[in-house]
């Protein structure tokens, strides 16, 4: 076993590497080797300091260096990012059995990608890796889910109201097979990536759709209540950011002055 | 400390590879060797880049072995290509050395 910080620095390191677009295996053979080393040092009563010096940025970033860029590896993470994001925006329609693609929806998914695909690179590579051992990360994920879901809700009923042309209506049986289509990619993206992320956002992103498929008819129709739902959604999300925000600020400060 | 690291920088892949040369040597071992023979003030961890990259080249091969202190320890060793960089060092050093030894005794060449 090796100790908390220890542990945090690895962690750190391994997100510093993958946001390098270093390679899988080499990220895994240098983490280990350093777990090793860490976890024999502490036996022998040193601490990380020790190790890595004062400055674990300094030591990430040489190591970082000595190791090759997988261009190969990340050009693969975007067909899998576009995927994903187009299992995103279809399993709340799948879920509710109404399913189309019209041109007006197309034009939004593509926005809304280039949008959501640099989000998320910043969310999983810069923002994470600062709260992974604070409790803060749950919060993290649940503010994300909670915006995401609010924000995909108010863009699902622009969209519904703009009644574009569709130019292909899903029959119920497609609808189905779409939703266990945008599970697969959702489970392999989590496998892939080793995170929850994936699993979690749609969980989040689901429980709208299916309130929607499950809830009486008369009090889905409400404007009040989809009103209500709307702004507690805003409400909760940005009360999130900015706790969080302000909690970044914090770990900033504190992670500069270590770094000295 | 840092300006002991910055000077050690290339002759310390000399002296990892003279280590490594005595016998398989896992990363905390080497780290352990060095500190013995007087780089006390070397942050431990220096020496991991410095080994991913002299793998890379094909000075040293390493493989995988089970430890009884828990996972698995890779151990090093030194190819043909690293012996014949060692002894490249060794000149290169001895060199160095000399006109360093001859400049701080105020004797010139």
């Amino acid at each position: 076993m090796i100790s908390k910080e220890s542990e945090k620095f690895l962690t750190e390191l391994r997100f510093y590497l993958m946001s390098k677009g270093k390679n899988d295996d080499e990220i895994n053979e240098i983490t280990e080797e350093l777990e090793v080393h860490l976890m024999e040092a502490e036996a022998d009563g040193k601490d990380v300091s020790h190790i890595i010096g004062y400055s674990p940025k300094q030591y990430m970033k040489s190591i970082g260096e000595s190791m090759t860029t997988d261009y190969r590896q990340m050009a693969g993470l975007v067909p899998l990012m576009i995927l994903m994001l187009g299992a995103y925006v279809s399993i709340g329609p799948a879920i509710e059995g109404n399913f189309s693609l019209s041109k007006g929806t197309l034009w939004i998914a593509i926005i809304a990608g280039v949008i959501a695909v640099g989000g998320y690179g910043v969310l999983i590579f810069r923002v994470l890796p600062k709260f992974l051992h604070s409790k803060w990360s749950a919060v993290l994920l649940l503010g994300t889910g909670v915006a995401v879901t609010g924000i995909l809700v108010m863009v699902l009923l622009w969209n519904q109201k703009q009644g574009f042309e569709p130019v292909f209506t899903a029959t119920p049986l497609q609808n189905n097979v779409i939703m266990a289509v945008c599970a697969v990619i959702f489970i392999v993206s989590a496998i892939y990536t080793k995170t929850w992320f994936t699993i979690i956002i749609p969980l989040f992103i689901s429980m709208g759709p299916i309130a929607n498929r499950f809830i009486p008819q008369d009090v889905n129709e409400d404007p009040t209540y989809n009103l209500y739902t709307v702004i507690a959604f805003v409400i909760i999300a940005a009360i999130m950011i900015f706790v969080f925000m302000v909690k970044r600020k914090k770990m900033l400060n504190s992670g500069g002055k270590r770094n000295v | 400390m840092s300006d002991t690291t910055q000077m050690l920088k290339g002759i310390l892949d000399g002296c990892l590879l003279a280590i490594i040369k005595e016998g398989e040597i896992y990363g905390y071992e080497l780290a352990a060797k060095l500190e013995s023979y007087g780089f006390r003030s070397l942050s431990e961890g220096t020496i991991y880049p410095l080994l991913l990259r002299m793998q890379k080249e094909g000075l040293i091969s390493a493989t995988l072995r089970k430890s009884t202190a828990g996972p698995k320890r890779k151990y090093y060793t030194l190819t043909e290509k690293g012996e014949q960089e060692l002894d490249l060092f060794i000149v290169r050093w001895e060199q160095v050395s000399s006109s360093v030894d001859n400049v701080l005794s105020k004797r010139g060449i």
